[in-house]
């Protein structure tokens, strides 16, 4: 029992980390077609830039801080890094939001080593919110999901009910009709980008005090991130959150399961045979969930494209 | 370019690859197998990327099964079954055919981003799985073979391993080429034009790259295969997005529109990684931003830009432009020399032993070596040579660019398209 | 398969095509005898591309069923039908752009000599397919600048070739989607003449607004008006009719 809440807690607020980060991805690509290979970077140099910003303006100072700066940054980039390559068609886009992911984690590599650093939450934060079955739950996984919940609510409302919104929404559906309307298009996809990167940004600010902030989080979560936005629906915000809620709970869970397809198997008498032969069938579900989701992810793409909650092509 | 040109070009590299080996050293012998497995696997890869227009991000699969299938092979060459040994990228084929067949035909259902994604799907669903695979790929730690003797070779030198290579590379290369003539060649360059057009001419245009994504990854099993051959072993780390990676940027920097391009881009990166990859940590920064610049200064890559100006040699007014070349050559190296200095001297600042070195100082900023000079973090001098050498660099580009498009606009306008009876750019 | 129907090239029964809630094709019937020339005309937005989408394979029907002498074809995805005898060409123009001239017919060729996935021979050998090619090249006037980028040609030029691709495939039905929209009087002129002597024994459906050509080329028409046929006639009797008059209020007919 004990595990069941707080394996969900636990892949609910995952969840909702694979949210703040993804919400940024579906975003970008459902407006500009260009899916960023370089989105995780931003959550990771989010990280980073907390991590260095903390010692001189504070731990807030520095989650405040660094997602303005990591939004900064992907302005620059769709500006004068995106627009540049944007003729030369979607493949030189993805090319390049590639290359741009190579680049920034060999400069934290540069700046920062190879190894983790210490980007810690500050001391006055490492109490307990509750209690279940006599085990503590720390207020900081509760902060995370807090901010995640924080960020969805306000996305929907201003892009359902500010003209801001609307003007994002009419630039994602009809770009050229917009910009024939009399806005500024160009500047809305790199305001667009930009927030999107700010997100990621602020998502890394805040988790990588928790988790491990080392050069290879962008990669190991730029996949998953991947897998979501797939699952939930190239440009789907509510598809993303859905996905991500979904990937959560599950890697959460299946980490604490230990049956195999022989389990399965036993139940109808074949359970001897299967341990004989081994291999894929005796391999537990909690050794492999980290290569559920990547056979998730081939099953929508193959099956059902557009995703949970994405719209058909 | 003539035809004969090319055919001198083409012989002159192939006697040189032949006959200089054996006057250098094992360090630089190794490096060029790495470079033909390299071309090999990025010929394959351009075969679906460039010429068929269907961007993989996932082809480290094919590569790692046809290193592993080879292993397999070798393993029961040992065992006393009776196959030579310069057979054994037969069984790197084999494989790669037969996981391009099956990721092929589900991967060409879907286009674009969504192609790409498959493809990333499949080769991390290797990744993650192989390591529970024992009997298929050893676990976490591998599996490991040895190269049998056959018909008196031992196999035992990397000289020998190389031959080996060089024998393989260069048929598959043929193999390659000639396939780019035949009807199913041309079919493969239509489909990256217009696969609606050629659906309504009456191709499956489904099948039809369901079989150029098998015959790409056979050619990549081959060169994984080659790779398990010179290394003895193989481990699930052959499946990482890093060597989906590579082949992506060799492809790419050495230019996806032309034939040989990809084999310029993974010579360059290998040389490039042999050579610079003792010298400083940061090689893989440098590798990264030449691939962003390509990607925003030469769509068309390094290969592209040089076979621009080899289709057009007669025309371009080679006396006015040569002085903008220089330029913007002059240029570029103060540029890199500031990119260089400005990086390494970021790595040292930031590096461990420079922590050392501050707490010895007891916190001020001690001097540190560079590039066989001492520089000292709080002098100006550090700081303004590198900004100078950059600024210089820039400008003298963007001078350079200047001339260039001057002379370029008085010129009679390039003829580009006219092509040869193949319609072949290349 | 009664006499009538045997000698019918093209036959749509009750054809109908629904987007979702919005139908944009009702019950369409129309026979295309073989060897015949037969025009679809109709104001904009009748549905006269969906028309021809449906029948080369694009679209699924909602409704019917379309028959290439006497087979039902309905159903088949778009080289299916090709192989089965139709060839259409398209409105905006569909080419391979980064490939010369010759190799853009050479596709259909290769097609119809069924040498589709051949790994093995060189293309430059094959003699027949090159002859063919360069005969075809000939027809459409394109023979001088067979070794030009097809996306660097002219407008006029590429609708030429649009149209060689189209024949290239050897087929007996061919579809042609408004072949002379964008062109000048000459260039109408000169693309009319072109169809007639490609066309010369084969069946063609063509879309058209200019009636002129209709006039020179077509043994029949017939007008789509919101997506049903109106009548289906001499081109003649059709500037004749009442109905279609009424129907084309607005459209100035050349």
């Amino acid at each position: 029992m004990e595990f069941l809440i707080i394996s969900t807690l636990n892949g609910v607020i995952y969840g909702l980390l694979l949210f703040m980060v993804s919400a940024g991805l579906t975003l970008i690509f459902g407006m500009m077609g260009i899916l960023n290979f370089a989105h995780a970077s931003f959550y990771m140099l989010g990280a980073y830039l907390a991590y260095a910003l903390s010692p001189i303006i504070g731990f807030w100072g520095g989650i405040l801080v660094a997602p303005l700066l990591v939004g900064l940054f992907g302005m620059l980039t769709e500006r004068y890094l995106l627009r540049r390559v944007h003729a030369h068609g979607h493949a030189h886009e993805l090319l390049l939001t590639f290359g741009l992911a190579l680049i920034i984690a060999e400069v934290v590599k540069l700046f920062f080593g190879d190894f983790p650093v210490a980007y810690q939450i500050p001391d006055d934060l490492r109490f307990a919110a509750f209690s279940v079955f006599g085990t503590d739950y720390p207020f900081y996984r509760v902060f995370i999901g807090t901010v995640a919940v924080a960020m969805f609510v306000v996305l929907w409302l201003l892009l359902s009910r500010t003209r801001v919104g609307i003007v994002v929404r009419a630039a994602e559906r009809l770009p050229e009709i917009a910009e024939a309307l009399g806005h500024n298009i160009p500047v809305v996809f790199m305001c667009v980008f930009g927030a999107g990167a700010a997100l990621a940004g602020l998502a890394g600010a805040v988790a990588g005090a928790f988790y491990p902030t080392n050069p290879n989080m962008a990669a190991e979560l730029g996949v998953i991130v991947f897998v979501v936005v797939v699952v939930g629906g190239l440009g789907s915000l509510k598809g993303s959150l859905l996905a991500s809620l979904l990937i959560g709970l599950f890697s959460s869970f299946a980490v604490g399961i230990d049956l195999s397809l022989a389990n399965l198997l036993g139940l109808i008498g074949l359970g001897d045979w299967a341990r004989s032969v081994g291999g894929l069938l005796t391999t537990e579900v909690s050794s492999i969930s980290g290569t559920i989701p990547f056979a998730l992810m081939l099953l929508v793409l193959l099956v059902r494209p557009a995703g949970l909650m994405g719209e058909r092509n | 370019m003539s035809v004969k040109a090319k055919l001198i070009l083409g012989t002159a590299v192939l006697l040189g690859l032949i006959i200089m080996p054996p006057f250098l050293d094992a360090g630089w012998q190794n490096a060029l197998n790495t470079m033909l497995i390299a071309s090999l696997f990025a010929l394959s890869f351009n075969l679906l990327a460039g010429q068929a227009g269907l961007l993989s991000f996932g082809h480290a699969a094919y590569f790692g099964i046809g290193a592993f299938a080879a292993l397999h092979l070798m393993q029961a060459i040992e065992d006393g079954l009776p196959i030579a040994t310069p057979l054994l990228p037969l069984a790197g084929a084999l494989a790669g055919l037969i996981a391009g067949v099956c990721a092929g035909w589900f991967a060409t259902m879907r286009s674009g981003v969504y192609f790409a994604l498959v493809t990333l799907a499949i080769a991390e669903l290797f990744h993650s799985f192989a390591p529970h695979l024992k009997n298929l790929f050893g676990g976490e730690s591998g599996i490991s073979g040895m190269r049998m003797p056959w018909a008196g070779f031992n196999f035992g030198t990397v000289l020998e391993v190389y031959y080996l290579t060089l024998a393989w590379v260069i048929v598959c290369t043929a193999l390659l080429w000639a396939y780019t003539r035949t009807p199913f060649g041309r079919l493969t360059l239509a489909l990256r034009d217009n696969e609606q057009r050629v659906l309504f001419m009456g191709y499956d245009a489904h099948i039809a790259k369901t079989v150029i994504f098998a015959v790409s990854a056979m050619f990549s099993g081959v060169a994984g295969a080659l790779q398990a051959m010179s290394n003895e072993t193989a481990n699930y780390a052959l499946f990482a997005s890093h060597v989906s990676a590579q082949v992506v940027l060799y492809t790419y920097v050495g230019g996806a529109t032309l034939f040989f391009g990809p084999v310029f881009g993974a010579v360059a990166f290998t040389l490039f990684a042999f050579l610079v990859s003792d010298l400083t940590r940061s090689w893989l920064f440098y590798q990264g931003l030449i691939f962003v610049l390509v990607m925003l200064y030469a769509p068309n890559g390094i290969g592209g830009a040089i076979a621009y100006h080899v289709r057009h040699w007669r025309e371009l007014n080679w006396s006015r432009l040569a002085q903008p070349y220089g330029i913007a050559l002059i240029g570029g190296m103060l540029v890199t020399a500031g990119v260089v200095f400005v990086t390494e001297t970021v790595s040292i600042l930031f590096g461990l032993e420079y922590e050392n070195l501050r707490g010895n100082a007891e916190g001020g900023f001690p001097e540190f070596a560079l590039l066989g000079g001492t520089w000292s973090p709080t002098s100006p001098i550090t700081w303004a040579l590198p900004a100078s050498l950059l600024i210089g660099g820039i400008w003298l580009i963007r001078k350079a660019i200047k001339q260039i498009n001057d002379t370029q606009d008085d010129n009679r306008e390039l003829d580009d398209s006219v092509t040869d009876k193949e319609g072949v750019q290349a | 398969m009664t006499t009538e129907q045997a000698n019918e090239a093209l036959t749509l029964k009750k054809v109908a095509k629904s987007f979702g809630a919005l139908s944009v094709i009702q019950g369409v019937e129309l026979s295309v005898k073989a060897g015949e020339r037969h025009a679809v005309i109709g104001p904009n937005g009748a549905g006269k591309s969906t028309l021809f989408n449906l029948i080369s394979g694009m679209f699924p029907l909602t409704a019917g069923q379309i028959l290439l002498n006497g087979n039902r074809i309905s159903g088949l995805t778009p080289h299916q039908i090709n192989r089965a005898g139709l060839s259409r060409s398209f409105q905006i123009t569909n080419i391979f752009h980064r490939m010369s001239v010759f190799e853009n017919v050479r596709m259909g060729v290769l097609a119809r000599h069924n040498t589709r996935f051949d790994l093995l021979r060189p293309i430059s050998r094959m003699r027949a397919i090159n002859d063919e090619t360069a005969e075809i090249l000939d027809t459409v006037g394109l023979a001088a600048r067979a070794d030009h980028l097809a996306g660097d040609l002219s407008y006029s030029e590429q609708r030429a070739l649009e149209i060689g691709m189209t024949l290239s495939t050897g087929a007996e039905v061919i579809l042609l989607d408004e072949p002379t929209a964008g062109m000048s009087r000459e260039e109408t002129a000169q693309a009319v003449e072109l169809i007639r002597n490609v066309t010369e024994g084969k069946t063609l459906l063509m879309v058209e607004h200019d009636m002129s050509v209709v006039f020179s080329l077509c043994d029949y028409v017939s007008v789509l008006v919101y997506g049903s046929i109106l009548a289906t006639d001499t081109p003649e009797a059709i500037s004749q009719n009442s109905a279609v008059q009424q129907a084309y209020l607005g459209e100035d007919a050349a």
